[in-house]
């Protein structure tokens, strides 16, 4: 098959560079590979476990759809011929780099361009703040990172760069000098987040983060680790004030208290890599002609990349500045926040400026992979539980973070704070003091992946938890029932969830289910057998969101009633396509035929414009900002944080209300010739799709193309396009459409009558969540809870997961058998992080340039208990209960029930990862 | 006479000792001359078998002699990957035969050892986690040695192609120590000497 | 420099002169831009880059292409992921997956389809007991890595197509 594309134009200049981005499309147009796939299934069914996923047959067929399929010759206009790029990167950094071995690569193999850092000085390229950082290590200084890239190389030919390649593998192609051990650095960020409830429930704290805004103690230059003490030199003024509340909960936990069960625990994590399957790859083509570069590109954050690299090259002397940067965003195999916001995509484009003219691929295979891409941050941790022996209660709750950010900061301050809003996870806790302190290192960059940090805090918080039970002779289940944190109860920050908060359901489903309830019986039958039996559970509550998410999404519905949408959000294997499409045919009666993704081209009619970081900025500004009805706080964010169906479904969602509201209903009531004046026209939020026909009681079902037609012939609304804004809340605007006040979670609105073309509605009037929410740890959360039997060889230390059982709530499942694919392969990838994966930190880790899957083992399928894997989904509170993020919190609590299921069966508590078998059979020889 | 003999035996043992304690050069093999010195012919065999086992224990011959049916790959021997077992023949089972990725050579590019031969060594002759006495042992024992004569060994270990890519195992891996010729020279001498055995 | 003619879903490509060291895996991604076969590892430990070859006395047989010669191909029959379907009519095995909803981001369905799609040839030529069923799919599996799915529903989707035609694949 080959590859149609559609192309979306609209330019957003940043440092002087037009940028204009569009998305590589399928192979086929989804409406020809929806029918092609399920020919029957199309029409909405919501009793129906689903209709196949937009990109099913692309999927199946090797249909080109990922950043790495595209060469050259498959894009249109471009030269035939594919260049070929080597990112050389350093695999020492302790000592002075010196150069490259460039003499072994002589003749057939000579490089047609070397790119060094003299270079990029010499055309006056810029660091993004994000990657600050030297882009390619210059000659006489010692790597920041083992792994930091020293040079590209540039060859003309496939030829010769896959002879190239062999030649300098062996880790003596770079040449260091000097011995000067590695280069210390600042921390990224250091927080303290510290609560004291008031003296009743619904009493106001008497501290809390949200009330005092978060904390940093002072940068003291010569010191790695911050002083926490309130008493330090040049400390803020609220830092010291937060730091005394700190310091009291910490006393009392050291008081030596006989009514309290004190614990103190150290647990570390290790590093990981996210492991996505398809390596980081690009392809740049800058035409020196047209002075235009061209992309492209497979990220989890299209809009940030385009700006990064604009802003790279936005002071570059001539010709290294390009008048356009054209970005093309393809399907990712794979991301799990490894592909958020990496600096990938900037040498992508140095490779294309410095060979003008050429196409040029760069293309990590996986042990470059391993050696520059995002880790997970190994984490030390120490945490101390303060609990009231007689009720059983937790008190207090006082934990220490250091996180190794490896060689760069990227997320690093970001993946602290958020680690350490969820340390006390599921639980209703009065006093809690966390202090985090994200470290430089010189190991590979740490970022964002898939439990950002809360995966670490929650599993050493839930292994506590079974400890402690067990301390005080409690039912883990009992104990933790007992301390949840209830609907209204406040978090770390001081804040309620906005959401649902199900965790004694979740516990309920957890106690009664057999592998629980049969624990003993079947510890004592594999003893009987010569086998360690253990049971383990955990629960927990994760995040999704980011506090500053957007989304775009546009809908059209044609004569025929057929349904196309536009959303900006991208796809990584979630199915984020497909939950728009789901969700939108609950407003609208059917799946569409058309759905586009990763554009933030297509939604010129908002004509929106923004201003300001969402993150930082105070109130009055936002507020001054708001009176431009088109400005929003943000425009288009990274597809992260499991926000796929909660943020990136909304604006869609919103869009194909206003359709129905406007276009289909009018239509359906003068098909059934309701006149205005019965009461019945109003209700058109009672009328309900079935079969593709809109219904309503004693009413004459309607199908979804004769509303359709009747809305184009009547010029009814047949389009809208909608931007939504969530800050911990929605944005919330009001708009007069066809004369009726509408009032929406949405901050702009565009709507098509009949067959016309766009019009902008401005809104009334606008409430954006206020900046203070900048302020809450989270008020999105979801609930999973785990449990696992195991079975432990003594002798050989082999460990087998009988059993698995988790059981999740998140809203409406909008494609449930996708809901239930992230449920099994975060299982798959709880086991890895738990049993399996780790990267040692520094010398002899994956800075080397020699790890592959020999050596780093990601969980297969005879790790898993394939069979006897049973995922549960509680139904939404409300048929109308919003999509909640899961991708995320399935994984988590799969760590820490393994852990306490291996402690059931052995008697070792394991207090750091992974605990593989070779560790295992030490503990029980 | 007799003074310098016990000297020469002490110096043996240490340098024995000290290659296992990983000073001595494990890259190279002593030849069988060296060892004349020992008089006692059963405890020279036994020494020669010694300096043989630092190629028996090697990486590169433990890999495929492993004590389950899954072997080892890597100079840290860790289990294989993807998971592969011996299946009936030795060849891999029928879902993934050795073959498929070992084939008539290695293949640089993709660091991918390779011989037409490729297979794991039948169960009995396992020698992970032996002692290299019981290797020995094991060795001479026709039941598992593949109904081989201690004689035939010179060839197996000396001519044989498959046991040969030890030697040449290609990119990323250490070669097993010495040449396959001096290692069938140590054969030919510990035969000749009587095929005795280190008793631990 | 060796000769290469081979065949790839059914057409003949070449003669054609390649390097001794190009692999299989760079010979159809670069040269003949058959971009469904993925490059994942390099190293044969993941498999998404695996091939089906057809040999000559009928049977089937999954090769990866990333540790093995271009040349090592001469006078094969190969398929890819790409020559599966029969035009639009895709095979039992992608329609199953589509319906399992087997993958994710999908760059491991190739390899997962190629080895499936070999097991199934392979049973229906030596049908296995359904008590074995199990494990049989397991084992050839077993050597796929997927990092989304965690599996299950791979193994569902090949289960379903042999128990949709148990007189073929059981016996």
């Amino acid at each position: 098959m080959q590859p149609s594309r559609r192309e979306f134009v609209q330019w957003v200049t940043a440092s002087g560079i037009a940028l204009s981005l569009s998305r590589l499309a399928l192979a086929e147009e989804p409406s020809f590979a929806a029918r092609q796939t399920l020919p029957g299934r199309q029409r909405w069914n919501p009793a129906a476990t689903g209709v196949g996923r937009i990109d099913g047959v692309a999927k199946v067929t090797g249909a080109k759809l990922y950043a790495s399929d595209f060469r050259a010759a498959d894009m249109p206009g471009w030269p035939a011929t594919t260049s070929h790029a080597i990112l050389v990167r350093a695999p020492d950094a302790t000592h002075v780099y010196t150069g490259m071995d460039l003499g072994r690569l002589k003749g057939a193999l000579e490089p047609a361009v070397v790119v060094t850092a003299d270079d990029l000085a010499r055309i006056g390229t810029r660091v993004p703040a994000f990657y600050a950082g030297d882009l390619l290590c210059p000659i006489g200084k010692t790597p920041l990172y083992l792994g930091q890239p020293v040079a590209l190389l540039i060859f003309e030919h496939f030829d010769a760069f896959d002879q190239a390649r062999l030649a300098l593998r062996d880790g003596t192609f770079v040449r260091f000098g000097e011995e000067t051990g590695p280069i210390v650095g600042p921390n990224y960020g250091a927080f303290r987040f510290t609560r004291v409830a008031g003296p009743t429930p619904d009493a106001p704290d008497v501290y809390s983060p949200i009330q005092a805004g978060w904390i940093s103690p002072a940068r003291i230059q010569d010191s790695a680790l911050p002083v926490w003490s309130p008493l330090a030199r040049q400390t803020p003024a609220n830092y010291a004030k937060g730091a005394v509340y700190g310091e009291q909960i910490r006393a009392e936990l050291a008081a030596k208290d006989p009514t309290l069960l004190v614990l103190d625990r150290e647990f570390e994590t290790q590093s990981v890599d996210p492991m996505f399957l398809e390596p980081e790859a690009g392809l740049a083509w800058f035409s020196g002609d047209s002075s235009k570069l061209e992309l492209v590109l497979g990220v989890q954050s299209p809009y940030d990349a385009a700006e990064a690299v604009a802003f790279m090259l936005g002071k570059a002397r001539a010709p290294f500045k390009p008048a356009r940067i054209n970005s093309h965003f393809a399907y990712m195999g794979g991301g799990f926040g490894g592909r958020d916001h990496t600096p990938f995509m900037l040498y992508l484009a140095l490779a294309g400026m410095f060979f003008p003219g050429r196409p040029v691929r760069l293309a990590h295979d996986r042990y470059q992979q391993f050696q520059g891409g995002i880790k997970r941050h190994a984490f030390k941790m120490r945490s101390q539980i303060g609990v009231d022996r007689t009720t059983g209660k937790i008190r207090a709750f006082a934990a220490d973070h250091v996180l190794d950010g490896g060689g760069l900061a990227n997320y690093s301050p970001n993946v602290a704070t958020v680690a350490a809003t969820a340390a006390i996870g599921i639980y209703d806790v009065p006093k809690v003091d966390v202090t985090t302190v994200a470290l430089h290192s010189r190991g590979v960059t740490a970022g964002s992946m898939r439990g950002y940090g809360t995966l670490q805090t929650m599993t050493a918080l839930e292994v506590l938890i079974d400890e402690t039970s067990a301390a005080l002779s409690l039912d883990p289940i009992e104990f933790r029932r007992r301390n949840a944190l209830g609907p209204n109860g406040r978090t770390m920050t001081g804040n309620p969830y906005t959401v649902s908060v199900r965790t004694p359901e979740i516990l309920d489903k957890l106690e009664k289910h057999p592998i629980w309830r049969d624990r003993a019986q079947e510890k004592a039958l594999g003893a009987q057998g010569g086998k360690l039996v253990g049971t383990g559970v955990a629960c927990v509550t994760k995040d999704y969101g980011s506090g500053a998410d957007c989304s775009f999404g546009k809908i059209e519905i044609d004569r025929e009633g057929r349904i196309s949408i536009h959303c900006d959000h991208v796809e990584m294997g979630t199915a984020v396509g497909t939950a728009v499409a789901n969700r939108v045919a609950l407003h609208l009666g059917a799946v569409a035929d058309e759905i586009t993704l990763a554009q933030i081209d297509a939604f010129d009619e908002l004509a929106l414009v923004t201003s300001g970081d969402p993150y930082t900025m105070d109130q009055k500004t936002q507020d001054a900002a708001a009176r431009n009805p088109r400005w929003v706080p943000s425009l288009s964010t990274v597809t992260t944080a499991s926000i796929g169906a909660h943020v990136g479904t909304q604006a869609a969602a919103e869009a194909a209300r206003v359709i129905l509201r406007f276009g289909l209903w009018p239509a359906a009531l003068e098909l059934w010739r309701i006149p205005a004046t019965d009461p019945r026209a109003k209700q058109w939020e009672t009328a309900a799709w079935k079969d593709g026909h809109l219904t309503m009681p004693d009413l004459a079902p309607l199908p979804l193309a004769r509303l359709a037609a009747t809305a184009h012939s009547r010029n009814l609304v047949t389009g809208a396009s909608t931007h939504a804004f969530s800050r911990w809340a929605w944005s919330r605007a009001r708009f007069q459409v066809a004369g009726v006040s509408w009032t929406a979670d949405i901050d702009a609105l565009a709507v098509r009558r009949g067959d016309g073309k766009f019009q902008r509605l401005d809104r009334s009037s606008v409430a954006f969540p206020p900046t203070d929410n900048n302020r809450i740890g989270t008020t999105y959360t979801s609930l999973c809870g785990t449990l696992v039997r195991v079975e432990i060889e003594r002798a050989s230390g082999a460990l087998n997961i009988a059993k698995a059982y988790s059981v999740l709530e998140c809203g409406r499942t909008l494609v449930p058998e996708v809901v239930r694919g992230q449920a099994q392969g975060g299982f798959a990838m709880g086991v890895g992080y738990a049993l399996l994966e780790s990267l040692p930190p520094y010398e002899g880790g994956p800075g080397n340039g020699q790890w592959n899957l020999g050596q780093y083992l990601i969980a297969r399928g005879s790790d898993l208990p394939l069979r006897d894997l049973e995922i549960e989904m509680l139904p939404p509170l409300t048929p109308d209960e919003p999509p909640k993020g899961m991708a995320e919190v399935v994984m988590i609590p799969v760590v820490p029930a393994l852990l306490n299921a291996i402690f059931d069966a052995t008697g070792h508590r394991f207090q750091s990862l992974p605990v593989t078998q070779k560790i295992l059979k030490g503990a029980l020889a | 006479m007799r003074v310098k003999f016990f000297v020469l035996v002490a110096a043996l043992a240490a340098s024995v000792l000290a290659a296992y304690a990983g000073t001595v050069d494990q890259t190279k093999l002593v030849p069988p001359e060296s060892f004349e010195g020992i008089a006692d012919a059963e405890a020279r065999s036994a020494a020669i078998f010694t300096e043989l086992g630092k190629v028996l224990t090697h990486p590169r011959c433990v890999n495929c002699h492993p004590a389950g049916d899954r072997p080892r790959q890597g100079d840290e021997g860790r289990l294989h990957q993807p998971p592969v077992a011996r299946g009936p023949d030795g060849h891999g089972r029928e879902a993934l035969r050795c073959q498929t990725c070992h084939q008539q050579a290695n293949f640089e590019p993709g660091r991918m050892p390779g011989n037409s031969e490729w297979h794991l060594a039948p169960r009995e002759m396992a020698w992970e986690g032996k002692t290299l006495g019981e290797i020995c042992r094991q060795i001479k024992d026709p039941a598992r040695n593949g109904g081989r004569k201690v004689e035939e060994l010179i060839h197996h270990i000396g001519t044989d192609t498959l046991v040969g890519w030890a030697w040449k195992p290609g990119f990323g891996r250490t070669p097993a120590p010495g040449t396959q010729a001096e290692a069938g020279a140590l054969v030919e001498a510990w035969v000749k000497t009587g095929a005795a055995c280190p008793s631990k | 420099m060796t000769t290469l003619a081979l065949t790839i879903n059914g057409r003949a490509y070449g003669p054609t002169e390649v390097r001794d060291e190009l692999s299989m895996n760079d010979f159809l991604r670069e040269y003949l831009g058959l971009t469904g076969t993925k490059f994942g590892c390099g190293a044969a430990q993941c498999l998404s880059c695996a091939i089906i070859v057809d040999n000559p006395d009928g049977t089937s047989t999954t090769s990866p292409t990333c540790v093995v010669a271009a040349a090592n191909f001469n006078g094969k029959a190969i398929r890819t992921v790409e020559g599966h379907a029969r035009g639009n009519e895709l095979s039992a095995l992608q329609k199953a997956f589509i319906e399992h909803f087997a993958f994710q981001c999908g760059y491991c369905t190739a390899g997962f389809l190629n080895e499936g799609q070999v097991l199934l040839e392979r049973l229906a030529r030596k049908p296995v007991a359904r008590v074995d069923l199990e494990t049989t799919i397991a084992e050839a599996l077993d050597g796929h890595l997927c990092r989304c799915t965690g599996y299950v529903k791979y193994h569902e989707a090949v289960r379903d197509v042999i128990l949709a035609d148990p007189k073929r694949y059981l016996v």
